[in-house]
C-alpha cells in the first residue's frame, strides 16, 4: 500500500501544471465565455499528452487534477478521459489514432434524465464539446457503442461555460457499430468518473487556496480576518473535505488501475468525497471572500461555476450515494 | 503507487493472524461499541491482564520495540499493518492505555536510568499507571494547570486537584504534571513527577461518566511528598513531556478509529435491514453518506502513512481523529433514527438492540472531547497546517 508519487509522476504533475498556469489565465476563460475557439492553442499543447490515455489511471487523474485547478476549457478532457477509455473498451483501431493525437472524440450516452446508465432514447444529453471533435462514441442499449461523425447538436446553456455540454440529436446516426461487454462499460464509465473527480479535486484546491489567501491578507478589525475562529474552522473543515477527497480519488484510480475488487465502491466514493469538497470549497469560498467574492470582477466565480457545472455532471454526488448504497446494502 | 503491500509484510501479517487466532481470549471480541465501557470492579479485568502479559512475552505487545519491551523491532509498514489487524478483530491489547503509549515511551526517552527499569513492567500491565493532567480549570488550556508542587531539598510537597484521571481507582502510580513555578509564563512552570499512587495524603474518589461506568476518578493531593529522585526530566520542562507518546505508532493510530467506524457502518447496514428501513431511500443515502467518509478517511489515513514511512511529514494525521470521531458520532444517531420510537430504549426487553445505538452515541463524545476537542484540533489544523495567525 503506498500512496507517494514516483518520480515520473511528481515530474508529470509539475509539467502540468506550469504550463497549464502560463497558458490558460482566467483572462482565457473569461474570453472563452464568448469565443470558445480562444482555446484552441490550449487545446493543441494538451493534446501533446493525449498519449496518457493510454497509460494508467492514475497518471491521468494526477494530470486531470491540474486540468481542474485552472477550470481548462476545451475537449481534452472528453477526449483524453473518456473517448479513449471506451474505445478501448470496444477494441477500436481509432484508439491509436487518438493516442497519437490525430483525432479526437467524446460520448454521448446520457438520456433526458442526465443520468449516465444505458439507455435507448434517440436525443442524448450533457455531451461535452460535441461541436469540437471529429467523432461522438453513441452508447446505446444492448449496450452498444457506434462511432458517429456530423451528428446535429445545441449547446445547453449551464452557469459553466468553461465546459461546454450539447444536446445531440442521434436519430440519424450512421456508422460502424459495436456490441459491447456490460463489465467493460462500465469500465469506461468509471474511469471517466475518477478522472471527473480528480479534476473537481483540483478545481476545489484552487477555490481553498483562494479562501486561505484572501484570510492571510484581509484586514478587518485591524487583524487578518483568518485570525478569527469562526473563519478558522471554515478553512479547516474545507481542508478536510479537500484531503478526504483527494486521498478518495487517488485510492480509486488506483484501484482501477488494478482492477482491484474494490473498484466500483471506490468509483462512487470518489464522486461523492469530490462533490462534497467541492461544493464546500465554492459555499465557503465565496463566504469568505464577502463582498469581492461576490463580485464579477473576482475571479472566484469562474470556479464556482466550474464546480457546480461539474458536481452535476456524470452524477451527483446523490446519484453517487444512492449507487454506493445499491453496492453496500443488500 | 500501489496497493498491494510488499511480501515480507504479508508474512508478518500471516505470523501474527496466527497468533491471534490461536490466543486471543473469547471475551476480547465482546467488547460492543454500546456497552458504555467496564463497571467499577471490572476496570481491568484478569483476563485482559493475562492477555497483555501474553502479547508482552510473545512480542505482539509494541512490535516496534526490541523483544526485552514486549516488541519484535518491526517497520512502520509492519506496525501499520499489527494495527491493521487488531483494530479489525476489534481485540483490545491492553485495557489501560497510559502505561504502554505514553509514560513508556516518555520515561524511555527522558527518563534516568532507574525510571527506565519501570518501562517493561509498564508495558507489560503488570504496573498500572495512570496520568494526572486535567484539573477543574485546566481542560483545553492544558498548560494552565494550579497542582502545585513545592521544591525542596529532598522531595517535592504536592496540593492540588486532578480530574478526568483515567485508572486513578485502580493504577500503582502516576506520571502528575505539578506546578513547580508559579511565578514563570504558564508553559514553562511545569514540572512531571512520578507518584507513588498509595502514597499519603492522596484521596481517589471515582467520577462516573455519561454512561454510567466510571473508569475515570478524581484525585486530590493534600501535602503529598514525592522524592526528588521521582523528577522525571528537568525541573520546570514538564510541558515538552506532554507530547511525548508513541511516535512509531502515531502515523498509525488512525487505523483503530476508522476500523471500529466501519465496523459500525456495518452494524447499521444489518439494524436498517432488521428494522424494515433499508429500502428507505433517505436512511440508504445517508448510509451511503457515512460508508463514504469512512471510506475517503481510510484513503486519507493510508496517504498520510506513505508519507510519514517516507521520512516526509504528514499532516493528514491531524486530521483523522477529529475526522474519525465526528463521524462516528453522526453514524450512532443514524442508528437511533432508524429504530424511530425505540430509540432511546434501553430496556432489553423492549427492543432487541438494548439500546446499544443511543449507548454508543453518548460514549462518542468521549472521542470528541477527550485528547483534544474536535474545536481545539480544528485550531491545530488551521494555525499549524494552514498557517493562519492565532487569534
Amino acid at each position: 500500500m503506498d500512496f507517494s508519487l514516483s518520480e515520473d509522476q511528481e515530474l508529470l504533475r509539475d509539467t502540468a501544471r506550469s504550463l497549464l498556469a502560463n497558458e490558460c489565465p482566467t483572462t482565457l476563460l473569461r474570453d472563452h465565455m464568448t469565443d470558445p475557439s480562444v482555446a484552441d492553442p490550449l487545446t493543441a499543447q494538451l493534446n501533446e499528452f493525449v498519449g496518457l490515455a493510454g497509460g494508467d489511471l492514475t497518471d491521468l487523474a494526477l494530470f486531470a487534477e491540474e486540468l481542474g485547478y485552472v477550470a481548462a476549457p476545451g475537449p481534452f478532457f472528453a477526449n483524453a478521459a473518456m473517448f479513449a477509455p471506451l474505445l478501448a473498451a470496444i477494441g477500436s483501431e481509432l484508439l491509436d489514432d487518438v493516442l497519437e493525437g490525430t483525432t479526437t472524440g467524446t460520448v454521448a450516452m446520457a438520456g433526458s434524465d442526465g443520468s449516465w446508465r444505458v439507455n435507448g432514447e434517440a436525443r442524448k444529453t450533457f455531451v461535452a464539446e460535441a461541436d469540437r471533435v471529429e467523432w461522438i462514441a453513441v452508447v446505446g442499449e444492448g449496450p452498444t457503442v457506434r462511432l458517429t461523425q456530423g451528428l446535429p447538436s445545441r449547446l445547453i446553456e449551464r452557469v459553466d461555460t468553461t465546459r461546454r455540454l450539447f444536446d445531440v440529436d442521434t436519430s440519424g446516426a450512421s456508422g460502424e457499430t459495436y456490441e459491447i461487454d456490460p463489465d467493460a462499460l462500465t469500465g469506461a464509465i468509471e474511469s471517466a468518473t475518477v478522472a471527473l473527480s480528480a479534476e473537481m479535486v483540483g478545481t476545489a484546491r484552487r477555490m481553498f487556496e483562494m479562501a486561505l489567501q484572501y484570510a492571510k491578507e484581509r484586514i478587518q478589525f485591524d487583524v487578518p480576518i483568518g485570525s478569527f475562529q469562526a473563519v478558522q474552522h471554515k478553512l479547516a473543515d474545507m481542508s478536510l473535505a479537500l484531503e478526504r477527497a483527494t486521498s478518495a480519488v487517488q485510492y480509486a484510480a488506483m484501484t482501477l488501475t488494478e482492477q482491484d475488487s474494490d473498484r466500483h465502491r471506490a468509483t462512487h466514493v470518489a464522486k461523492a468525497a469530490a462533490g462534497a469538497a467541492i461544493t464546500r470549497a465554492a459555499k465557503d469560498g465565496i463566504q469568505i471572500h464577502g463582498g469581492i467574492g461576490f463580485t464579477w470582477e473576482h475571479d472566484l466565480h469562474l470556479f464556482i461555476r466550474r464546480a457546480y457545472g461539474s458536481e452535476t455532471w456524470m452524477g451527483t454526488t446523490g446519484y453517487h450515494h444512492d449507487r454506493l448504497a445499491d453496492l453496500i446494502i443488500t | 503507487m500501489k496497493l498491494a503491500w510488499e511480501p515480507e509484510d504479508e508474512a508478518f501479517r500471516a505470523e501474527l493472524v496466527a497468533f491471534l487466532d490461536e490466543h486471543t481470549p473469547a471475551e476480547a471480541g465482546t467488547r460492543d461499541f454500546g456497552s458504555g465501557g467496564p463497571v467499577d470492579e471490572d476496570i481491568i479485568p484478569a483476563w485482559s491482564r493475562k492477555w497483555q502479559a501474553q502479547l508482552f512475552d510473545a512480542g505482539w505487545m509494541v512490535p516496534a520495540f526490541p523483544p526485552e519491551l514486549g516488541g519484535r523491532n518491526c517497520t512502520p509498514v509492519q506496525t501499520l499493518i499489527y494495527l491493521e489487524e487488531v483494530a479489525r478483530r476489534g481485540v483490545p491489547r491492553s485495557l489501560h492505555f497510559p502505561g504502554y503509549a505514553i509514560v513508556g515511551p516518555s520515561l524511555l526517552e527522558y527518563g534516568t536510568e532507574e525510571q527506565k527499569q519501570l518501562v517493561p513492567a509498564a508495558v507489560r500491565g503488570d504496573t498500572v499507571w495512570c496520568i494526572g493532567m486535567s484539573e477543574p480549570n485546566a481542560g483545553s488550556d492544558l498548560a494552565g494547570l494550579r497542582t502545585r508542587a513545592t521544591v525542596h531539598e529532598d522531595a517535592f510537597v504536592v496540593n492540588g486537584q486532578k480530574v478526568w484521571t483515567s485508572y486513578a481507582q485502580v493504577a500503582q502510580k502516576c506520571c502528575l504534571y505539578v506546578r513547580t513555578d508559579p511565578d514563570a509564563p504558564k508553559h514553562k512552570g511545569i514540572s512531571l513527577l512520578i507518584v507513588d499512587m498509595d502514597t499519603p495524603g492522596i484521596d481517589i474518589r471515582p467520577l462516573r461518566h455519561i454512561s454510567g461506568a466510571a473508569e475515570f476518578a478524581e484525585v486530590f493531593f493534600d501535602d503529598v511528598i514525592v522524592p526528588r529522585e521521582n523528577l522525571v526530566g528537568d525541573l520546570n520542562d514538564g510541558w515538552r513531556l506532554t507530547q511525548g507518546s508513541l511516535a512509531h505508532e502515531r502515523a498509525g493510530l488512525w487505523v483503530e478509529g476508522v476500523s471500529r467506524l466501519e465496523q459500525s457502518i456495518l452494524s447499521l447496514i444489518d439494524l436498517a435491514t432488521r428494522f424494515g428501513a433499508d429500502r428507505d431511500p433517505v436512511v440508504r443515502r445517508e448510509i451511503a453518506a457515512a460508508y463514504e467518509n469512512a471510506a475517503s478517511l481510510r484513503a486519507l489515513g493510508y496517504k498520510g502513512f506513505s508519507s510519514f514511512a517516507q521520512g516526509s511529514s504528514a499532516p493528514e494525521h491531524s486530521y483523522m481523529k477529529m475526522a474519525s470521531s465526528e463521524a462516528a458520532k453522526a453514524v450512532f444517531e443514524l442508528g437511533m433514527k432508524i429504530q424511530g420510537a425505540y430509540g432511546a430504549v434501553v430496556d432489553a426487553e423492549r427492543g432487541d438492540e438494548d439500546g446499544r445505538w443511543i449507548r454508543g452515541f453518548f460514549m462518542s463524545f468521549a472521542n470528541t472531547i477527550a485528547g483534544g476537542t474536535s474545536e481545539i484540533q480544528r485550531n491545530i489544523i488551521a494555525q499549524r497546517i494552514l498557517g493562519l495567525p492565532r487569534s
